[in-house]
């Protein structure tokens, strides 16, 4: 067993540290008056600058002491809360991230100007009154701004531009980019944003119009706003400034002493301790972890099955039992597993907020988005992946699906064009669909597209789904325009990839002049699933339960009049089937009694004939070989007890298959 | 197919130099650095620009620098490319070897 770095432990809970005082700090920014932000803050630095030097980061230790004494002095009533004192002390917050990181590194230049910075403010709180901007007019802000956007901002769809837009509009602006991280060509990665900025602002405005610029990206974002003051006439010269100095100690051995001083007052105390126990209630996990743990889980349920096997073949009682009970075990351990594994869909519909908001500002439209079902779950590996996928969609709504203004008030729509974005689960599967109210796919043209680019050959059968389904294919696109946002047929096919990979499915409805309604429908595991294994021939396959209606068996007699149509009559209802010897040329003779699995995907069903059913089986998902990517039957493979491969049948696929078969049929008469 | 054109020294980018085509762009302009000790990229005058687009010809002056290798702008940046210059702030703080290099000020290229 490997213990943890406690290095790296410290700088875990130190990164949270320093979320909790930014977080105070900002809503101190909100409230100077209140006082269980201060004291949070406060608190906050304590324990930052006691673990600090616990472990060994000593410069750490004495900086952040500087900033607790300051709100030492706030929390004792000596100095007000200013707003001066909070940019201050969130600047120095990002220098304690730098000494958090890189403790060896060069930071004495950079502490010593913060020092400077926390002790202007410090000394402007005590003199209320000297604080007059040099540069603003009277009722002008001046804003010193720095900021930077997630790395993948622009994969993501954010335009830094829009935003640099924006913060000109506030008042006179001067914006620089900030070059320094971009790296060597061969080492970029082209769609990461390296650019940081830095603004200076003179505005009317309140400082809470810069924080609405960025409202859409602000929680993934570094944003640090400093309210510039003019160096006044009486500027507090060196020598004044020493009894400031005094009551900020510089040196490391005060740093300990002062720590028993600083003991919250017992109404704190109780809050704290309530945040504490909330906080000991949660366990943040790397999720490499918990991916070695499915891992695992994933090789005990393998194991086990072997056991099963072994157990159900022997007469020993006991070994039956014991057998029994793993199998419930590792059934139990699976799901708790899984449910580790979940996350809410709120934090990939987030994003869209802001890209939709962009789109709008680009194209012209007003555009409104709603979002539904944003506390449904799924496998975090499933929404990392759909991140991708969405933003093409999304953008291919905004740009092709919406009409202008002008061309809704022509329609009689309303102005604003509406894009719904809802996930919801559905039998072992989550299903997100993207649904606009605009102009529609106009099939004549993607047919005619399809036939001039040979994807179709002419005048040929489809149904309305697979002629929707070809806007999907490679460089497939009917926009008569190409814009900046979609329209080279480049996306569409990244789409279908992607949600392939996923193991899901792709559903398109359209009206022309009512809109359309894209639907991805994705399992919501990728890891373990509970499997019906089956014969066929002398193979076994694995069919998801999810997708499993019922089983029945199919009579010689009815096996011999459905030949040559392939339906079975259930309940009332013709359902077409799969014989899934044919299909996989087992060369084998049919059992006597086959049977007929059905399965369905929402409401399209179809039976698949296998020639014998084993039973549920715990299937952990392993993927395909290169070699067989193409083969679009199987989803994957997964092995068995007894060491044997079984390949998992694509439900999705088979459903569609099946349908298919059935259209030409009914079209056959 | 890449939509570049390329006739000696001279690499013609193609029309989309947004974050959609960037990666293309990339590689395509580090197998060209790769061939020809000088480079002179020439874009068009109505090309789409963003600014995946400014910081890869960044990147591609450090590659360039690195390598003991030259590139430059066939024509001082204009229209969307001077744009986006603009409003990104890149203009801001330019040194006198950015000036060089964008907007042809200061030395011939």
């Amino acid at each position: 067993m490997s213990f943890p770095d406690p290095i790296a432990v410290f700088r875990t809970e130190a990164a949270e540290l320093l979320e909790q005082i930014e977080a105070g700090l900002l809503d101190l920014n909100v409230n100077l008056g209140d006082k269980d932000q201060v004291d949070a803050v406060f608190r906050g630095l304590h324990t930052l600058k006691g673990s600090g030097a616990m472990f060994g980061f000593d410069a750490l230790a004495a900086f952040t002491h500087h900033c607790e004494t300051a709100f030492d002095r706030v929390r004792k009533g000596e100095v007000p809360a200013t707003r001066e004192l909070v940019t201050a002390v969130l600047e120095a917050k990002d220098h304690m991230r730098a000494l958090v990181d890189t403790p060896n590194g060069d930071h004495e230049a950079t502490g010593e100007a913060l020092l400077a910075n926390l002790r202007a403010a410090v000394d402007g709180a005590n003199n209320p009154g000297t604080g007059v901007f040099a540069k603003a007019a009277p009722g002008q802000n001046h804003f010193k701004i720095r900021f930077s956007l997630p790395q993948n901002a622009m994969a993501n769809g954010t335009n830094p531009l829009p935003l640099l837009d924006e913060l000109r509009e506030l008042g006179e602006c001067e914006i620089v980019a900030d070059r320094s991280a971009i790296p060597s060509l061969e080492l970029l990665a082209p769609t990461d944003l390296y650019v940081s900025w830095e603004v200076e602002l003179l505005t009317t405005q309140p400082r809470s119009a810069i924080d609405d610029v960025f409202i859409f990206v602000m929680d993934e974002m570094q944003l640090d706003v400093t309210t510039v003051e003019p160096a006044p006439a009486a500027r507090t010269p060196a020598k004044t400034q020493a009894p400031a100095a005094e009551t900020l100690p510089a040196a490391v051995p005060q740093v300990v002493a002062a720590a028993p001083a600083a003991q919250p007052a017992p109404a704190a105390t109780a809050l704290v301790d309530a945040k504490q126990k909330k906080a000991s209630e949660n366990v943040r996990v790397p999720a490499e972890k918990l991916d070695e743990l499915m891992d695992r889980v994933g090789e005990l349920v393998i194991a086990q099955s072997r056991l099963s096997q072994l157990a159900g073949g022997s007469g020993d009682l006991q070994l039956r039992a014991v057998s029994e009970d793993v199998e419930r075990l590792s059934g139990e351990l699976r799901d708790t597993m899984m449910v580790l594994r979940m996350v809410p869909v709120t934090q990939l519909f987030g994003r869209f907020r802001r890209l939709v908001h962009d789109l709008a500002h680009e194209t012209g439209k007003t555009i409104e988005l709603v979002t539904e079902g944003e506390t449904t779950e799924v496998d975090k590996s499933v929404i990392e992946r759909l991140a991708d996928p969405l933003v093409h969609l999304v953008r291919n709504s905004c740009d092709h699906g919406l009409e202008t203004p002008e061309e809704r008030r022509a329609a009689g729509k309303p102005e604003a064009g509406h894009i719904l974005l809802s996930a919801r689960q559905q039998a072992g599967e989550v299903i997100i669909t993207i649904k606009d109210d605009g102009r529609g796919i106009n099939k004549e043209r993607v047919r005619a597209k399809a036939e001039s680019s040979g994807l179709i050959a002419p005048n040929a059968n489809l149904t309305d789904q697979e002629l929707y389904q070809l806007i999907f294919q490679p460089g497939f696109s009917t926009a008569q325009t190409v814009t900046n946002l979609s329209g080279r047929g480049v996306g569409m096919d990244v789409v279908k990839r992607t949600i392939d990979a996923l193991r899901g499915t792709i559903n398109v409805t359209s009206h022309v002049g009512k809109g359309s309604e894209i639907s991805l429908a994705i399992p919501l595991t990728l890891a373990i699933i509970d499997g019906l294994l089956v014969r066929v021939g002398d193979g076994r396959y694995v069919i998801p339960l999810s997708a499993v209606e019922e089983c029945l068996e199919l009579p010689i007699e009815e096996d011999m009049r459905s030949r040559g149509r392939s339906f079975i009559s259930l309940r009332d209802s013709l359902v077409p089937f799969l014989r899934l010897r044919d299909l996989f040329r087992t060369g084998t003779k049919p059992d006597p009694f086959q049977k007929v699995v059905v399965i369905s995907t929402g409401s399209e069903r179809v039976g698949l004939v296998v020639d014998q059913i084993i039973g549920d089986h715990q299937t952990v998902i392993k993927g395909m070989s290169k070699l067989h990517h193409d083969v679009a039957t199987f989803s994957g493979a997964t092995i068995l007890g007894d060491g044997d491969v079984a390949l998992i049948l694509d439900v999705g696929h088979l459903v569609a298959e099946g349908q298919q078969q059935e259209a030409h049929l009914r079209a056959a008469g | 197919m890449p939509a570049s054109e390329v006739k000696e020294d001279c690499f013609r980018l193609p029309q989309n130099l947004t974050v959609r085509a960037i990666t293309n762009v990339q590689q395509e302009i580090l197998q060209f650095l790769d061939k020809t000790a000088s480079t002179t990229i020439e874009l068009d005058d109505d090309c789409q620009v963003d600014i995946s687009f400014i910081q890869l010809l960044e990147a591609a002056r450090i590659y360039a620098g690195t390598a003991g290798k030259h590139i430059a702008l066939a024509r001082p940046a204009s229209g969307p490319t001077l744009d986006v210059l603009k409003r990104s702030g890149f203009l801001e703080g330019m040194s006198a070897e950015d000036l060089k290099f964008w907007l042809h000020q200061g030395g011939i290229q």
